[in-house]
């Protein structure tokens, strides 16, 4: 018997390499969802990963950071924040 | 080839017109999202009442405190809770409504709780607030007073701090001061 393939469709779904369900700790919304100042997850609403071993949306992390009373330090941890380079994932 | 970038921009003008055309509409904020999730995990117990004096407004509200154990035990405790819009960044503002007799509450009704000052971190959230505000009536605190005159009485004489709080729960005088009711 041949088949003949008319037609067909990719269809693909993405996450972030995070374990699902786990939550952004600082607007509570999940990684793979946005900070609650963007639109559309993914590349224009990335993570932010810490050496400490915590992360977040990086919009939400950065508004922590850039305020003084943050003093710099992980909202989770209180060590100073350090985020991972891409290359040493 | 796929046409996620183009679909991704038409998506996006689709929004920014609508952005235009219905502005009437209130946009909610990221503090109020926040706020929101806060409060579905809260667990009041029976110890803690929240009440909206305005129930469109999730911002601002008051939470009474009435300890069920410790030397408080009797009384009801008015607090009003505000949240700007810079939450979870900023912590919630906290104040007493009434006067009363508090090593860790001043006669104005500032509170010194630690993670409502310098130790706030945006991953707390507002049921570590109430648990915190619990427990300085469980526990009051003299080594970081607000109230300098009762966490002296306190770390001088635990039984005088006792009747003291007693004295000024039921709206009695303490140190020429005269204190609020605030038993049930």
């Amino acid at each position: 018997m041949k088949v003949k393939i008319k037609e067909w469709n990719a269809i693909a779904t993405w996450h972030w390499d995070m374990p699902e369900d786990e939550v952004c700790g600082i607007c509570r919304v999940q990684f793979d969802g946005t900070c609650p100042t963007c639109k559309f997850p993914g590349d224009d609403c990335s993570l932010l990963l810490g050496k400490c071993g915590h992360s977040f949306h990086m919009h939400c992390l950065l508004q922590w950071i850039q305020q003084e009373t943050s003093k710099g330090l992980c909202p989770m941890c209180r060590q100073k924040f350090e985020w991972k380079q891409s290359d040493e994932q | 080839m796929l046409k996620i970038w183009s679909m991704k921009q038409q998506q996006q003008q689709a929004e920014n017109a609508e952005g235009g055309a219905g502005k009437k509409k209130k946009k909610v904020t990221a503090a109020q999202l926040r706020v929101q999730r806060d409060l579905q995990e809260l667990t009041l117990g029976n110890t803690m009442k929240m009440t909206f004096p305005n129930p469109d407004d999730i911002l601002n509200f008051t939470l009474s405190i009435e300890p069920d154990e410790g030397m408080y035990k009797g009384g009801v405790f008015n607090f009003s809770f505000a949240v700007n819009q810079n939450f979870p960044h900023d912590p919630p503002k906290v104040k007493c409504t009434q006067k009363i007799y508090h090593p860790n509450i001043d006669l104005e009704g500032n509170v010194c709780l630690n993670i409502l000052r310098e130790d706030w971190k945006p991953v707390l959230n507002l049921n570590a607030v109430i648990v915190g505000m619990q427990f300085l009536f469980l526990e009051p605190n003299a080594s970081d007073p607000l109230n300098k005159q009762a966490a002296e009485d306190l770390r001088a004489n635990r039984e005088a701090f006792k009747r003291n709080v007693r004295t000024s729960m039921s709206g009695g005088t303490v140190h020429n001061i005269t204190f609020e009711r605030v038993l049930k």
